[in-house]
């Protein structure tokens, strides 16, 4: 085979067996590989009722095709799983090194299955794969766990891990790689806890030969001196990093304030990319082989709440900053880099943590039951809960179940502002309608790498449109979240994908994107045929959703979004108009009314049982 | 009339120097539109730049009115084609 290895790695925890297995080629093909190709076998293999957290429940990293290539940003990895805190689907996305490190090891996938008995690690070095005792390391922080894991197996190596919140199954722990890069959403760190698994290892040198070896480096070359171009006319994400884009937010009326009760946050000059150039930035810090570069490694010496690490990213200040109405970037940092150590998703955490000081606020949840004053904007309170929670530590155990359980058991579910159970992201729906279809629709739960209309309605790529209306918007989304699909499956970044590798035309057709398929494993894609494979990956999500209980009755948004008009800025008045958009999505589709993929749209697909 | 011109990130350089919170206030010709106050300060009109009339979009043709506000920012992604090696060793980039 060619791009692909054709090859999946199955370590039994349970029996603390290891094994390697072919993948059939024509499954490769029509799955593509990361994402796809994991759902593939999570469907045949998982129940979809199962328990999240119980052994029966399968944990799968997955890398694409394009994965340790020339290709630019090819370094991505996926994370899938059934998800602890929505209940449906966790497939979560990461960059930096260990994904790359991982495919060199041999294997395309890697599936883990059962429970160790006792805290565990996997060790894989090439062919020679170990399942080592964690017991020692069991406990430690991300930073420590991965410094401890490289000197007793390889420098060159590269680590996966989980972090004290992962280990007290936090719902929304993360899967922490190369210290600071996170497969953050959806409580994925939660399921490698509940197995007993601490960390993964891997090291290799074997590098799947390419189709068309002359042609892909060509290609390659000359994506990357067309990102070159740009530079040179000015790159935001170069130079700020995505902390630029809260300044682009604001503008529009949609960065989440004080727990999403308005989209304009007074404070955000004190804590977007210009601020956190000035202050604390110490270098780009790139994904492997990555030319946009746009992680940040910073710097605070403030004595009270000094540290280092990446980020915060834009998520991350949208989240735990203007959400907390926390306005102190030093603090903000703290609390970023704690995340970080910690292994904690900074959505989910930020948003938690929101809806705790607005119910505090306003009286429901008691000073007592916080054993603190929780109120917004409060640097120290926030820095305070991402460690509690982390820990399931008092007040923090009710928190590490998201904000969703939260709501619910005050008897307030408008202040949890989720979708599937699973916290927002940082572009409040109400003034971008487009995302308000795609939250509610999402595989995944609300998210912004799955089917993300906000390059289009935010950020003008490759085409600005109007945010605030409905029109076109329902086909739009479908065909933006198929194209996700494509990228995650693919192992290359959105961030450069989105604007690159995929034309303008036909609501954007990835016709390069199919070209570097191609080249790489010589499967002769047409677009049209790479997209069909997406959408076979989208709709075969969907199906394990509906066995697991969130098909279509769960294509909704938090009462918030729907009722609550925005008070103010450019989208005041407004809230997410689902009901205009979702009929005409399920037709997009082929779905039915009730959301359920039809016969002939299964039978296209050649997923008919 | 009296327009604000907010120009975020990259765009920022291209306000006077010394202006503070990538904002000013200008005196516009009354009958002016979006389009016009923008090319004052050299954003490019095509679609490499977002450009929004209080935060709404709007054909660039809008003519303005007393008291708003004109955004602007860069939709280029980009980056430069520098290994990982020469950018953590060097500040070229």
């Amino acid at each position: 085979m060619f791009g692909w290895h054709g090859r999946l790695l199955r370590i039994d925890l349970t029996r603390g067996e290891t094994s390697a297995e072919d993948i059939d080629p024509q499954v490769v093909r029509d799955y593509i590989g990361g994402r796809g190709l994991a759902i593939r076998y999570l469907y045949d293999e998982v129940d979809p009722t199962v328990d999240p957290l119980s052994p029966e429940n399968k944990l799968i990293f997955a890398t694409g095709p394009l994965t340790g290539t020339t290709a630019p940003t090819g370094n991505r990895y996926m994370v899938v799983t059934k998800s602890p805190l929505t209940g449906a689907l966790a497939h979560s996305n990461s960059g930096g090194d260990f994904p790359t490190w991982m495919k060199r090891a041999g294997f395309d996938m890697i599936i883990f299955e059962g429970r160790a008995a006792q805290p565990v690690y996997v060790w894989i070095n090439e062919d020679e794969v170990q399942i080592r005792s964690a017991e020692h390391i069991w406990g430690k922080d991300v930073p420590q766990t991965t410094d401890l894991l490289l000197a007793e197996t390889s420098p060159e190596a590269k680590v996966a891990c989980i972090g004290p919140a992962g280990e007290h199954l936090a719902l929304m722990a993360a899967i922490m790689n190369d210290k600071h890069r996170a497969a953050a959403r959806s409580g994925v760190g939660a399921v490698m806890g509940s197995k007993n698994l601490k960390a993964v290892v891997a090291f290799g040198r074997k590098n799947p030969a390419f189709f068309d070896d002359a042609g892909m480096r060509e290609m390659s070359v000359n994506l990357s001196k067309e990102v070159g171009v740009d530079i040179k006319k000015g790159s935001n994400l170069r130079i700020y990093g995505t902390a630029y884009v809260p300044q682009v937010t604001n503008t529009l009326g949609i960065l989440p304030t004080r727990n999403f009760q308005t989209g304009v946050f007074e404070g955000v000059d004190q804590i977007d990319g210009v601020a956190l150039k000035e202050k604390y930035l110490v270098t780009h810090k790139p994904c492997w082989r990555c030319p946009i570069s746009c992680g940040r490694l910073t710097s605070v010496d403030d004595e009270k709440y000094a540290g280092k690490g990446e980020g915060p990213e834009y998520e991350t200040i949208a989240s735990l900053g203007s959400a907390c109405a926390l306005d102190n970037l030093a603090a903000l940092t703290k609390a970023n880099y704690l995340c970080n150590e910690l292994g904690l998703d900074t959505i989910s955490t930020g948003l938690t943590i929101a809806a705790a000081m607005e119910m505090y606020e306003k009286g429901i949840i008691p000073e007592a039951t916080i054993g603190m004053p929780l109120r917004f904007g409060d640097g120290d309170a926030v820095i305070e809960m991402v460690r509690r929670m982390a820990y399931r530590e008092g007040f923090g155990d009710q928190l590490a179940d998201g904000s969703f359980r939260l709501a619910e058991k005050y008897g307030h579910p408008e202040m949890s502002v989720t979708a599937r159970k699973q916290e927002l992201p940082g572009y409040d729906p109400r003034g971008s309608q487009g995302m308000g279809l795609n939250y509610a629709t999402s595989n995944k739960g609300a998210s912004h790498m799955e089917g993300d209309v906000a390059y289009e309605e935010v950020f003008g790529v490759p085409l600005k449109i109007d945010p605030l209306t409905t029109d076109g918007k329902s086909e739009l989304v479908a065909r933006f979240q198929d194209a996700f699909a494509l990228i995650d499956s693919g192992g290359i970044c959105v961030f450069y994908a989105v604007r690159y590798v995929f034309s303008r035309e036909m609501m954007i057709w990835p016709v390069r994107l199919a070209e570097l398929l191609n080249l790489t494993t010589g499967a002769a894609y047409t677009p049209e045929e790479a997209l069909r494979a997406a959408e076979r990956v989208y709709n075969l999500e969907r199906l394990f959703l509906i066995k697991a209980g969130s098909g279509g009755e769960h294509d909704t948004l938090s009462p918030r979004l729907l009722n609550e008009p925005l008070p103010e800025g450019p989208g005041k008045g407004k809230v997410v108009e689902l009901e205009k958009m979702l009929p005409g999505y399920y037709l997009a589709r082929g779905w039915d009314e009730r959301g359920i993929p039809t016969p002939e749209k299964l039978a296209e697909l050649g997923l008919a049982a | 009339m009296r327009v604000s011109v907010k120009l975020i990130a990259t765009y920022r350089q291209l306000l006077p120097p010394g202006t503070k919170g990538g904002c000013i206030q200008v005196e516009v010709a009354p009958g002016s539109n979006v389009a016009q106050i923008i090319s004052r300060f050299g954003v490019p009109l095509d679609d490499s730049s977002v450009i929004v009339l209080n935060g709404l979009t709007v054909p660039l043709e809008t003519p303005l009115s007393d008291g708003d506000t004109v955004s602007a920012f860069s939709a280029i992604a980009g980056g430069c084609g520098c290994s990982r090696t020469e950018l953590l060793s060097s500040q070229r980039c």
